[in-house]
Order: C-alpha cells, then sequence, then structure tokens
C-alpha cells in the first residue's frame, strides 16, 4: 500500500499541505478532486517522492519513500517528456517493458500514428497519452496521474479509462487527480475531496452525488 | 598590379600570416572551450563558484578586447616586470575573453536546466550516470553548440585584434603588404573576400545547428 501520514508541506513561506493522510491499496483507483490551488498536485509530487514533505511520512508497501523510484510512477500536469527523443523513445528509454508489451501499449491507446514524432510535433492530448504509456512502461506499483485528461476528446477519454480498469485489475494501485467528475465517479473506488491543503471529505463515488461537508456540496454543486 | 598578381606573388608571406592566425585561433579556441567549460560546470554545481563565473564574465564582457589586450600587453607587463611575446600575450587575453563567455554560457544552461527532465528519468530507474549521458548531456549539447560555434567565430574575427600589439598574423602581413605595394583595395578586398569565404559557411553552419538541434522544443 502507498500511504502518506500526516502530511505538510510549505513553500516559499506557504503552508501548502496541513496534516493529509491518504492511502493507495493495490488494485484500486482513488481519484483526488477539488478546487485549483487546493495541493493535489503538491500531494501527488510529495507522494512520489519529488517533493520531500516538511512533516509527516510517505511509505511504499511499508519502505519510506525519500527519492523518486519506478514503483512509484507519476505522469506530470505538465508531462516532462525528453525533447530529444520521439514519444516511442520516451516510452522504451527505461528498458522495463519488452518490445511487445509496448507495441501492445501503443495500440492500446492508439498512438501508432504519431509515435515517432518528437513530442513538439505531437498535440497536448497526443503528448498526455505519451506521458501515460511511458508511466506505465516503467511497471510501477502505483501510479499517480495528474490530470491526464484535460487535452483528450471523449474516445480518448474511454480509452484511458478502460486503460486504468485494467491496470487496476492486474494489480497496480493508482491515484487519479481530475478536474472530470464524471470520469472519477466512473472509474474509481474512493474520491476524495480537497481544498485549502486539507481533505474536506472522502469516500466511495456514490459521495459526489451526496456530500456532507457545505464546502463539498458548493464545489460540486455544478455536477 | 591584381589581386592574382599580389596572391601568386606573395603567396608565402600571406600563408605565413594565415598559418599564425590559425595557431592563434586554435590555441584561443581550444584553452576557452575546455577551461569554459570546467569553470561553467564548477559554477552550475558550487553557489560560490557560480557567482565568481557570473562576476568574470561580467566584468570581462564590461572592457573593451582592444583596451584588455594592450592592458596585458603594456601596463600588466610592465608592472610585473616580465616580458611576454605578443602571440602569447593575444593567446592569453583572447582565451580569458574567450573563457568567460563559454564558462557563463555553460553555467546558464545547466542551473536553468529544468529539474523535473531529470526527476523523470530517476523516476524511470536510470542511473545517474545514464541521465547524464541519456538525458542532459544531449539535451545541453543541442542547446549549447550553435551558440559555442557562434562564439568561437567571433574570437576568429577578434584574433585580427592581434595585429595592433605586433602578431604578424593574417591582418598584419596584409598591412605589411600594403606599406610596401599600396594596393588598399585589391588586399583589403581580398582579405575581405578570404574572411568571407571561411566565416560565411561556419555562420551557415551554427544557423542550421540551431535549427536542427534547438528547433522549437516547446510544446503546443
Amino acid at each position: 500500500m502507498l500511504t502518506a501520514h500526516n502530511i505538510e508541506k510549505k513553500r516559499g513561506g506557504r503552508h501548502i499541505l496541513h496534516g493529509i493522510d491518504i492511502s493507495i491499496e493495490p488494485s484500486s483507483i482513488v481519484s483526488l478532486i477539488g478546487p485549483s490551488g487546493a495541493g493535489k498536485t503538491t500531494l501527488l509530487n510529495v507522494l512520489s517522492g519529488v517533493d520531500a514533505p516538511d512533516g509527516g511520512e510517505v511509505k511504499v508497501d511499508g519502505e519510506d519513500l525519500s527519492n523518486p523510484s519506478p514503483q512509484v510512477a507519476m505522469v506530470f500536469q505538465q508531462l516532462f517528456l525528453w525533447p530529444h527523443l520521439t514519444l516511442r523513445q520516451n516510452i522504451a528509454l527505461a528498458n522495463r517493458s519488452t518490445e511487445a508489451e509496448i507495441t501492445e501499449l501503443i495500440a492500446t491507446l492508439g498512438m501508432e500514428a504519431f509515435i515517432d514524432r518528437y513530442p513538439n510535433q505531437t498535440s497536448l492530448g497526443q503528448r498526455q497519452r505519451a506521458a501515460l504509456a511511458r508511466a506505465i512502461a516503467l511497471k510501477p506499483k502505483y501510479l499517480l496521474l495528474d490530470e491526464i485528461t484535460s487535452a483528450l476528446d471523449i474516445e480518448q477519454i474511454e480509452r484511458v479509462a478502460a486503460l486504468l480498469e485494467k491496470l487496476r485489475a492486474s494489480g497496480l494501485g493508482i491515484l487519479l487527480v481530475s478536474h472530470l467528475i464524471n470520469f472519477a465517479k466512473r472509474t474509481s473506488d474512493q474520491i476524495v475531496f480537497m481544498d485549502g491543503g486539507v481533505v474536506i471529505e472522502r469516500g466511495g463515488k456514490e459521495f459526489v452525488s451526496s456530500p456532507q461537508k457545505q464546502r463539498t456540496q458548493e464545489f460540486l454543486r455544478f455536477f | 598590379m591584381s589581386v592574382f598578381g599580389i596572391l601568386a606573388n606573395y603567396y608565402p608571406t600571406l600563408l605565413g600570416g594565415l598559418l599564425v592566425s590559425v595557431e592563434l585561433f586554435l590555441s584561443v579556441s581550444v584553452l576557452g572551450v575546455v577551461l569554459g567549460a570546467g569553470f561553467g560546470v564548477l559554477g552550475a554545481r558550487n553557489p560560490v563558484a557560480g557567482a565568481v563565473v557570473k562576476t568574470t564574465s561580467f566584468v570581462v564582457a564590461g572592457i573593451p578586447l582592444l583596451v584588455l589586450l594592450f592592458w596585458f600587453y603594456y601596463p600588466f607587463q610592465s608592472l610585473l616586470g616580465i616580458l611576454i611575446s605578443p602571440f602569447l600575450t593575444a593567446v592569453l587575453v583572447l582565451a580569458i575573453v574567450n573563457t568567460a563567455a563559454i564558462a557563463e554560457l555553460v553555467r546558464g544552461v545547466l542551473t536553468d536546466f529544468p529539474k523535473q527532465y531529470i526527476v523523470a528519468a530517476q523516476m524511470a530507474g536510470l542511473s545517474s550516470n545514464d541521465i547524464f549521458k541519456r538525458i542532459q548531456f544531449p539535451m545541453i549539447f543541442r542547446q549549447i553548440i550553435p551558440s559555442v560555434l557562434t562564439t568561437q567565430l567571433f574570437i576568429l574575427q577578434c584574433t585580427l585584434f592581434a595585429s595592433l600589439i605586433s602578431v604578424p598574423e593574417i591582418f598584419r602581413v596584409a598591412q605589411n603588404l600594403n606599406a610596401v605595394l599600396y594596393r588598399p583595395v585589391e588586399i583589403y578586398t581580398t582579405l575581405a573576400i578570404f574572411f568571407m569565404l571561411v566565416l560565411a559557411p561556419l555562420y551557415y553552419l551554427a544557423f542550421l545547428l540551431r535549427e536542427r538541434f534547438t528547433r522549437d522544443f516547446s510544446e503546443r
């Protein structure tokens, strides 16, 4: 299990995360929702070992996580595909998946037509899929996804949702940040609502239809 | 005497000047690139060294090359009571200018390298060595090589200033030849065409490298 206990994070004199507790079990999908600036990306950075917390601890299957590791792969909101490599080279660089597995992944995400292009020769949606494929090709135990559907069309979102379900079935634990409440509701076992650096409310997928806390109700009133 | 007549009659003299220019340029270029890269890496890794590189680069860029050249040729040697040949003085001064420029270039590119590309590579399980070889170096090399080449071409042009402290390089030889023949149009036009033939392809190469390697990496 990927667990974060009592996480505190400050940046530039601002207190971003206040005592966050969250856990992601294997074979489960947790969605993190909340307004912009709630601290979702900061939490993902801490959970992935990219940023050290100022308080609290992150553990992967009982072991402390202090640095980025292939066990916990993350797709950044800004993607950070290596610009001097083609999308295929980006996916294959780590050499943790076989060629057949990579070919299957490319087909699953419908990337055959542009896989040999450089990142700057592709659209944002194409790059999002490539970044997702790069993370999956690492064969991590846990996958952290920051807004990976923001530039995808309905068809691609369906592909990604089907892929996430397949990954969950294979034992992967997934934490997903998304502004698409329907997507979160459809794919997730648990949904966590964050605002102001704290977890306001969490529950099963049904909770987005009947939130208890006033702030959650306000946020979800347009849903 | 025509241009061809001058070239036919005085080519050993001109060739001698050209060889001095080439020797001067290669010495300055090798020293500047090697030392500049070293100081640049040091400056990116160590904040104190970084401040020294920045300040030195700022100071050197703020002094006209001619002033620097004359200062090292006359007052510097007079103050220390030493005698350095004009050629070595020119190498010293141009190498300082080149080193400062390359060091600041390398330091800036290394310092500004986006950390997230490295984080993504760490996440992919690449070793530090592999991260440098497969991510950092190719990205930095592509970004920096056109600027390094352009700087070297600037330095090549600057070697002409060495003529002012009596280094017998190509411009000095051309001046001496003109003093004897008094054919300024032919001599200086030949010199201009010669430099254009050497420099224009190299500037074009720098342009091509910039187009190819530092093409728009921004993601739309």
